[in-house]
């Protein structure tokens, strides 16, 4: 197999990386990169826990994306929503105050598929983030804290803007 | 069971369609395109393995999706279901397209998956396939041989087959320009909200009054490709959409079909739905209820 050079900036850093074709974007985050936040759950689509946020706008799932076709694309984990100070994303503060947490294997997930969401509507309605939600799996919290959580990141949001 | 380690395979990220085209040309049966890949790769991971696989995401300028009111819809191979869903003009005036891409999987599999690889796919239970099947319309194929247009009617051969040779690139799909007297509406029918079909279908009626002038059925999951409903089709034409022609609509349609038991339903299920769920999908279109 012809390895494929790539400039793939993740969390503001930019890594020129050679990699086989046959890898995904989750592998070479975790495998290559050594940044395990992202998790792998199903592989296959289905489960979100692999969920990064691509160009600052867009959610997808890094189990189904070669790496090797995301040259030049700049992704951000869930690892690279806090400044450069520490200070968490009102979205990673949200979950933490409503104890939206519990295993946290779906955390990551969570929380980029929560910011793609407010980035497209600062003010969902529940039903609105419910349904954004689909394609993310909880084992744990039975939803209705992440729910919530996610309403009043809406809120903070809008306050730090307001 | 999939696997995390996808089988080895060359991969071609052409930056331009001479290249691709070249590409295809050289390579044929042994290079799968990849579009959004949220087929391609769930099928490497189950075992599904290829020589050369190239990706089209690199070519720039065919994410578009443009309408005009006069030409229709033109909706290029990068073009994702997201986009459809956040048109204004295919929500206004293709509600079946609309309604098919609201549906559609999760927000991450629409931000990487596209309509045209949606119908290359060539699955029966394709919901944009569907939609795209009842509205009409025509596919546009490249290769170094030239370029051909390819009507929607056509382009399903057999099960997960198409028209298009391996040479060849889709590059647009063109949607006819809406008539003002148009209505379509799109239904699918799922066991939980993130599962594939077990039956869906759109409609696609134009109606003088009270009276259907033209119509176009698609149904999905119930043959061996999406199937348009043309015996049926006939029994709207020139007639008034009452109960007495919706009852003739609804006993067609089990006759017109020929669905299979399979993991997501049985042929009996799908067979005796299919008249009520038609019957809901021309009402929804008319606001009928
Ligand atoms: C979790 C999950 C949920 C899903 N839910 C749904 C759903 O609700 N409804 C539904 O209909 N589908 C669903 N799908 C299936 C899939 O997402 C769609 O079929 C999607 O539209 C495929 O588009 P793509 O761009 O990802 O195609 P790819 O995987 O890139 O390609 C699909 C096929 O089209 C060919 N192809 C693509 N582009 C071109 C081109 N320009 N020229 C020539 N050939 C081309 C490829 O070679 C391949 O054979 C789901 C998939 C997953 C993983
Ligand atoms: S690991 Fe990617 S969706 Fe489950
Ligand atoms: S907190 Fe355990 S899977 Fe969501």
């Amino acid at each position: 197999m012809k390895k494929h050079s790539i400039s793939l900036q993740v969390n503001g850093a930019v890594h020129e990386i050679t990699i086989q074709p046959n890898k995904t974007l989750l592998d070479v985050l975790r495998d290559e990169l050594n940044m395990p936040e992202t998790k792998y759950g199903c592989g296959t689509g289905e489960c979100g826990a692999c969920t990064v946020l691509v160009d600052d706008q867009k959610v997808i799932n890094s189990c189904l994306t070669l790496a090797a076709t995301m040259d030049g694309k700049s992704i951000t984990t869930a690892a690279g929503l806090q400044t450069a100070e520490g200070t968490l994303h009102p979205v990673q503060e949200a979950f933490v105050e409503n104890a939206a947490v519990q295993c946290g294997y779906c955390t990551p997930g969570m929380v980029l598929k929560s910011v793609g969401l407010l980035k497209k509507n600062p003010n969902p309605s529940e039903d609105e983030i419910r349904e954004w939600l689909e394609g993310n799996i909880c084992r744990c919290t039975g939803y209705e804290k992440i729910v919530t959580a996610v309403q009043l990141a809406g809120k903070k949001i809008a306050q730090a803007d307001g | 069971m999939s696997t995390r380690i996808l089988t080895e395979f060359e991969l071609l990220t052409p930056n331009t369609i001479p290249e691709a085209l070249s590409i295809l040309n050289e390579f044929r049966d042994n290079v799968i395109p990849i579009a959004g890949g949220t087929d391609v790769l769930v099928a490497m991971k189950f075992g599904f393995s290829t020589e050369y696989a190239m990706s089209i995401s690199a070519i720039p300028d065919l994410d578009y999706l443009s309408f005009d009111p006069n030409k229709g819809l033109r909706i290029g191979a990068n073009a994702t279901i997201s986009q459809i869903l956040d048109s204004k003009a295919v929500k206004q005036h293709y509600p079946a397209l609309w309604q098919s891409a609201k549906i559609f999987a999760t927000p991450q599999i629409r931000n990487s998956a596209t309509l045209i690889g949606n119908l290359l796919r060539a699955s029966p239970a394709g919901d944009c396939s569907c939609a795209v099947y009842a509205l009409g319309g025509s596919i546009v194929l490249v290769s170094q041989q030239g370029e051909r247009e390819v009507d929607i009617d056509d382009l399903w051969i057999s099960y997960q087959n198409t028209e298009r040779r391996s040479d060849e690139l889709a590059i647009e799909l063109r949607i006819p320009a809406p008539e003002p007297a148009g209505r379509s509406a799109f239904k699918r029918l799922t066991r939980v909200n993130e599962d594939l079909a077990k039956l869906n279908v759109a409609v696609n009626l134009v109606m003088d009054g009270d009276k259907c002038t033209h119509a176009r059925l698609a149904m999905g999951c119930v043959a061996p490709t999406p199937l348009r409903l043309r015996a049926t089709e006939k029994l709207l034409i020139g007639q008034t959409l009452d109960g007495s022609v919706l009852k003739r609509v609804m006993a067609s349609v089990k006759e017109e079909i020929n669905p299979i038991d399979d993991q997501r339903s049985t042929a009996e299920y799908r067979k005796s739905v299919s008249g009520v769920f038609l019957r809901r999908a021309i009402e929804q279109a008319c606001d009928i209820s």
